[in-house]
């Protein structure tokens, strides 16, 4: 089956925001949290899990047909893992500054859920460009949403963008957008614009509050006199 | 078999590229440590400078290395690193558990001390390696002297394991700053400076940090150690004489 432009393009840019892992999946929470206070900080984020998720599913993909059932969790691991070692060591060349404030997080790109769940939910069943592809466009979907809350927090919280003060003087530090609870609020309330836009997301209620079927206890009011 | 075999496979492919990278990005990662430690050890001394002057700033600085057995200033090989020097028998010796306030298990036999002079061949001022126990870990990190080699002029910690937002904050650099004119020896020639809880009283203390007693009792312990007479003590005595005289 030919890969054919219009399937790359779903490929790519459907993991924005019509199948986001973060805002319909709801994977990859964790490092959405922690990294977002500045956004150099996070578009390195964004970057290096954006490749460990590309690559991890074209190599898993690759010798999918090769990867023992009962054992295939293992096999991924151990090519996440040393996609991520490979990744954490190019960081500390190169980005040294940036990569000590990222510090442990790197290192967690291993268990990210959206690398994880890539390489068993796609790149185990289809072809390597597929996957490639498929991996991009999850890294995007994942970087959107990491952007623009690095963008609110950084702006908001420090009045600061890429570090350059922008908010007028008087504006005060917002403490509470840079500490890691404001970014749950953030990507609720994305999750909520998502949704209004794409109805389509919006999951089923599947336990619907009923009305009120308590019936109060009617004591007889001989019983209670006698 | 194919159990076996492909997973060994993969291993064997994995370990041979990560391999290759770490040994390719290598000497840049050194650099970056290096160029760190020199940033800490000029931003300690209370320069301020943009990073590219850092190179030309560390051209000025005089680097004398202590002898801690003998208290003498010694040469030592172009490469000597006083950390590694830690880690081997020859080059460093155990400290007695009685002196060992600031828990460092072995200290080196010989140590850098990092000296500015004006053009009178008169000490300026000094940073200092210090390092000991925390909480959770070693710090690591540099403290600077003024030219009375008494009043701190700036303090730095470049590497440590403590809990960020409570001992992690011996980073912050408001505490940093109160660092700055304190004392470090009273009348008598002993360390007196120390990190106190609470508010400091006096130039002799420096506000504890809160929720971080033992981070702060761990810095008043390598500071009272490496400016004690078991250290650069006796050596920053008489180092104003040797630099006049070399």
């Amino acid at each position: 089956m030919k890969l054919t432009g219009k399937e790359a393009r779903k490929l790519l840019f459907d993991p924005i925001v019509e199948n986001n892992p973060i805002a319909l999946q709801i994977l990859g929470i964790c490092s959405a949290l922690a990294v977002t206070v500045k956004m150099d900080v996070t578009l390195v984020m964004c970057a290096a899990l954006t490749t460990v998720v590309a690559f991890s599913n074209f190599f898993v993909s690759i010798i999918r047909h090769y990867i023992p059932d009962n054992i295939r969790i293992i096999v991924q691991m151990t090519i996440i893992s040393s996609l991520v070692i490979i990744v954490d060591e190019v960081l500390k060349a190169y980005v040294y500054e940036i990569s000590k404030q990222l510090s442990v997080f790197v290192g967690l790109i291993i268990t990210n859920c959206i690398v994880m769940g890539r390489a068993e939910a796609y790149a185990m069943k289809n072809p390597p460009i597929r996957s490639f592809l498929d991996g991009l466009g999850n890294g995007f979907g994942y970087s959107f949403i990491l952007i623009v809350v690095a963008f609110i927090r950084e702006l908001f919280g420090a009045g600061e963008f890429f570090g350059i003060p922008v908010m007028p003087e008087w504006y005060p530090v917002n403490n509470f957008l840079l500490l890691p609870p404001s970014s749950f609020i953030i990507i609720g309330l994305m999750i909520w614009a998502i949704r209004t836009y794409s109805t389509s997301q919006v999951e089923e209620n599947d336990n619907p509050l009923k009305a009120h079927t308590f019936k109060p206890l009617t004591v007889k009011k001989e019983a209670a006199d006698g | 078999m194919r159990n076996l075999i492909i997973p060994l496979l993969v291993c064997i492919a994995c370990a041979v590229v990560v391999s290759i990278t770490a040994v390719t990005v290598r000497t840049e990662q050194i650099a970056n440590v290096e160029n760190e430690k020199k940033n800490k050890i000029i931003s300690a001394a209370g320069i301020e400078i943009t990073e590219d002057e850092v190179e030309n700033e560390f051209k000025k600085i005089t680097t004398l290395y202590v002898d801690f057995r003998s208290n003498e200033f010694v040469s030592v090989e172009e490469k000597y690193d006083h950390l590694k020097a830690v880690l081997k028998s020859d080059l460093s010796e155990i400290v007695p558990k009685d002196k060992d306030i600031a828990i460092l298990k072995r200290r080196e036999n010989v140590g850098p001390i990092y000296v500015w002079t004006n053009e009178n061949k008169e000490v300026e001022r000094v940073v200092l390696p210090i390092r000991g126990y925390g909480l959770w870990g070693t710090l690591y990190g540099y403290l600077s002297l003024g030219s009375d080699l008494n009043s701190v002029n700036g303090i730095e910690f470049y590497d440590h394991k403590e809990t960020p937002g409570l001992g992690g904050e011996v980073e912050n650099e408001d505490w940093k700053a109160i660092w700055k004119g304190k004392l470090i020896y009273n009348q008598d020639g002993g360390v007196e400076l120390k990190v106190v809880k609470g508010a400091a009283k006096d130039e002799y203390q420096i506000d504890g940090l809160s929720g971080a007693t033992l981070t702060s009792n761990g810095v008043s312990n390598m500071i009272n150690y490496w400016l004690g007479d078991e250290a650069y003590g006796p050596a920053l005595k008489k180092i104003k004489e040797h630099v006049k005289n070399s």
